[in-house]
Parts: structure tokens; C-alpha cells; sequence
């Protein structure tokens, strides 16, 4: 199985963990990903909230360069902002018009844009990925974080259910975990306001964390980098702010796997967590 | 028994302008408020999300391009989601940011305009994000330096930062991309 990978900027920086673990799970699981050459930014929220044509024609481009070949995408906002150009550019002739004369290419809307879960779960599926599993991640208690981008609006993304998703539930599943049924699987981080507000990122981080927590999880399994980045680099702030004692390690749900697929913890970037879960790890 | 309310032109000049910007379907709005009850920063904001859809359909420009909802929403898409008339006002929110800074009406209190500019300028001339270089403009910028001064030795140790940019070719190229954009009626 091969698809072409977009990274997105966030995977060379802040996540540079869950680009080194996707590559050592797809190594292990024989998935090929070789990188789209040249990729560049998808433009993110600043382009959407900025500039509705550049915000499709940055993706448009990376998707153009593709020449039709699935690609695959672990960032959240970048599976996003791929889609929703794809969206708007196939419906509306005048927009893939407009978008032609900005990129200098004329790109159809149609090449396919797969989110890494949706390849775990639906292109491999639970099964196989349950027979390559060397480590059993037995007894660990996980709540799946999916965050908004990956299933909302769900026309555009076409992910899986909008209010309970459930294909990292059958990832983290498979790897022998148990995935936990709880209520804010969906719910928003506060995404970049990490930046510009924290204080919104502060009290939204807190409901998701303080719910985790409640519904018994020892650790939360994301798909995002903002997510991760908020849920972990934010805790002990949000702790401190709000006299909570959380102590969560944030994952990506391939170093999850990851673990499960027997790949050492060094190969899978978990000294980049910023909540130490090496105490968790050494339990299973 | 219903009332009719007669717009000015202007007031329904505007709504016409937003639902061109936005195809956010404005016009179906119930004000069922089920936008609010699932919106993750209706609570902070100073307009209630179906309240803001409610005065663009009525006109009320100045509010609505000067209040800091706008720039409080998240973009979570949780309110186009749940509609059930699918109007979407995350995407009316994106038509109104961009009327807000054309019109020079940005609530004052807001950053994230700054953020943006300082984002896309960025990625136009270097092709990906350089999160080193925005977060020193950026502080720059807001002369703000102690805010989270403890978290970049933590992600420069954790591998979290490129110190040095990304190098992408084709700037000649992006410079051009982002300038069709510009003048193809984008960026107002």
C-alpha cells in the first residue's frame, strides 16, 4: 500500500514526534509514504479567516502536484484545509476557474485526501493491524481525543460519525487498549488561540482534560498537532491556574500504536511529550 | 400576529454583502440558538453566535463588524454541524473578519489579525511555517516577551523548534500565487 504524503509544517516543528512515529508505524506495518515533493504551507486558519482564494489555492497546489495519487495527511488542520478545497473546487465551476488563474493549473477537486486514521482503520482495519501487534497494550485506559477538524463539517470531511467518531477507538482497540466511551471526543482545544488568547485555550483544555480524568483515563490519545500541543504543553499552566492535578500523558495514536507494534519508545519521539509517560509505558 | 420590519437599503445591502462573502445561508436562520448551546466560546463572547446571524439579517453593520466574537470563534465548525437549517457560522465569521478589517472596525482588544498577517507573510515567502521566526515577530510586534517565556528552552530540549527556516523553492512563484489571490478579490 502506498500513498503520497503531505507532512504539513506542523510535523518538520512543534509535532515532529508524530512525524517520526507515523514513520515508524507505516515502516512496520509495510505502508508506503514517500513525501509529495515540494509541499508547501496549506495556508491554516490565517488563510481561511483571511483570504477565502488563497485559502483554497494554497492546498489546491499541493493537491495539483499530486497528480491524482491518494494523499495521505496526519495533521487535523492540514486533513481539513485539503478538504475543504476539494469541496468547494469540485461543486463550483467559477471557483475551480478562479483558483486555476491563481496556481497557473487547472485542478479538478478530485484527488483523493485520506486522513492516516482513516487508512488504519478502513484501508489495513482493526484486524490486521490487531495481528501485527507484538506488545499487547493490556490495561491501558485511553479516551481518543479526535479534536474538530477531522469530522466537522462532516459533508466536507466525510470522516466518520460528527458527534462520536470512533475509528482511533478501533486503532487504539486493536493495539489492545481500552478505548473509553466518554462525551468530548469532539469537543475544541482552542486551537491557535494558543497564541493569540491563551486564556481560551486554558478553559478549554481544562474541560477536556478534567473529563478525561473523570471518566477514568490514564492517558488521551490525539490526532492533531494543535490538540497535543494544547493538552500537553498546557497542562501543568492549566493545573496550576485552576488548582487541578490531571498528570495526562497526551499521545499521538502512532506512538500508541507504535508501543503496540513492539517499536522502541526512542523510534516513536516519546521524550518530545512534555507530560512524561514513561512511568505509564513501563507498567504495560 | 407577525410584524414586518422594513430594511433600509444599506441593512439589506449588508446582508446581501456577507451572504455573498460567506454562502452561509444567513437568510434561514430560525434563532433556535442551537449554534450558541454548542459553541465552545459563546460563553466569553460579547455577542451570542445566533444573535450575531440575527444582526447581520438586520443590518446592524457597525455591531457586528466591531464586536469580538468575530475573533473569539475558534473555527470548530461545531455550529455548521449542528444546524438545522444549515447555515454555517463559522463561514459567516470568516466574511465577517474580513469585512471587519476592510472596514477598519477591528475590535481593539484582538491579536489576531497581527497573528495572521504575520502567518501568511511567512509562509508566502519561505513556503512552510517557521514557528521561531512568527513567535519573535509576533512578540515583537505585541511587545509582549513574558508570556510563555518558559515554554521555548522547554521545546527548544523536547525538539519541539527548528532553529533555522524551512527551504522551499519556488518563492518567485509563491510571491505570484499569493498576489493573483490579492487582486482575484480575496483579500479586500
Amino acid at each position: 500500500m502506498s500513498y503520497l504524503f503531505y507532512p504539513g509544517c506542523s510535523l518538520e516543528g512543534t509535532a515532529r514526534d508524530f512525524h517520526l512515529s507515523t514513520m515508524a508505524v507505516a515502516k512496520a506495518l509495510g505502508l508506503e509514504l514517500p513525501e509529495l515533493p515540494g509541499w508547501i504551507c496549506c495556508g491554516s486558519t490565517a488563510a481561511h479567516q483571511t483570504d477565502p482564494l488563497l485559502a483554497l489555492a494554497l492546498p489546491a497546489k499541493n493537491l495539483a502536484a499530486a497528480n491524482g495519487e491518494t494523499v495521505a495527511v496526519c495533521c487535523a488542520a492540514c486533513y481539513s484545509r485539503l478538504k475543504a478545497a476539494n469541496h468547494e473546487i469540485a461543486r463550483d465551476a467559477k471557483v475551480r476557474r478562479q483558483v486555476a488563474d491563481i496556481i497557473g493549473a487547472d485542478y479538478d477537486g478530485r484527488t483523493p485526501v485520506r486522513h492516516l486514521l482513516e487508512i488504519l482503520a478502513r484501508d489495513i482495519g482493526p484486524e490486521k493491524i490487531a495481528a501485527e501487534v507484538k506488545r499487547p497494550l493490556t490495561g491501558l485506559r485511553a479516551v481518543c481525543y479526535y479534536g474538530c477538524l477531522l469530522s466537522r463539517p462532516p459533508e466536507v470531511t466525510n470522516f466518520d460519525d460528527a458527534e462520536n467518531p470512533m475509528l482511533m477507538d478501533r486503532v487504539v482497540a486493536a493495539c489492545g487498549a481500552e478505548a473509553l466511551d466518554w462525551p468530548h471526543k469532539t469537543e475544541c482545544c482552542g486551537a491557535s488561540y494558543s497564541i493569540t488568547d491563551v486564556g481560551i485555550v486554558e478553559s478549554l483544555t481544562r474541560e477536556i482534560l478534567t473529563m478525561a480524568k473523570a471518566v477514568g483515563a490514564d492517558c488521551i490519545v490525539t490526532a492533531c498537532p494543535l490538540c497535543q500541543l494544547n493538552l500537553d504543553m498546557r497542562q501543568k499552566d492549566v493545573e496550576a491556574k485552576f488548582g487541578e492535578s490531571y498528570g495526562l500523558p497526551v499521545f499521538y495514536f502512532t506512538q500508541v500504536l507504535g508501543l503496540a507494534l513492539g517499536l522502541e519508545p526512542k523510534s516513536l519521539g516519546l521524550s518530545s511529550l512534555v507530560v512524561d509517560p514513561m512511568a505509564l509505558v513501563a507498567r504495560l | 400576529m407577525s410584524k414586518t420590519v422594513q430594511l433600509a437599503d444599506a441593512a439589506a445591502d449588508f446582508v446581501a454583502e456577507v451572504e455573498r462573502a460567506s454562502a452561509a445561508n444567513l437568510a434561514a436562520c430560525l434563532q433556535c440558538a442551537k449554534c450558541t448551546s454548542g459553541c465552545p466560546v459563546a460563553a466569553r463572547g460579547d455577542l451570542k453566535p445566533h444573535v450575531v446571524v440575527r444582526l447581520v439579517q438586520l443590518g446592524q453593520r457597525d455591531a457586528v463588524l466591531g464586536c469580538r466574537t468575530i475573533w473569539e470563534c475558534t473555527s470548530c465548525q461545531t455550529c455548521a454541524t449542528r444546524c438545522p437549517q444549515g447555515v454555517s457560522v463559522a463561514a459567516m465569521n470568516d466574511a465577517l473578519r474580513q469585512m471587519s478589517r476592510a472596514a477598519g472596525k477591528v475590535v481593539a482588544e484582538t491579536r489576531v489579525p497581527l497573528f495572521n498577517d504575520i502567518f501568511l507573510r511567512t509562509i508566502r515567502r519561505l513556503g512552510r511555517m517557521y514557528e521561531v521566526g512568527l513567535m519573535t515577530s509576533f512578540k515583537l510586534r505585541t511587545r509582549d516577551f513574558f508570556s510563555d517565556a518558559d515554554k521555548v528552552p522547554m521545546m527548544l530540549k523536547k525538539g519541539k523548534l527548528s532553529i533555522l527556516p524551512p527551504r522551499v523553492a519556488g518563492k518567485g512563484e509563491r510571491k505570484q500565487l499569493f498576489e493573483r489571490a490579492r487582486r482575484a478579490g480575496g483579500a479586500k
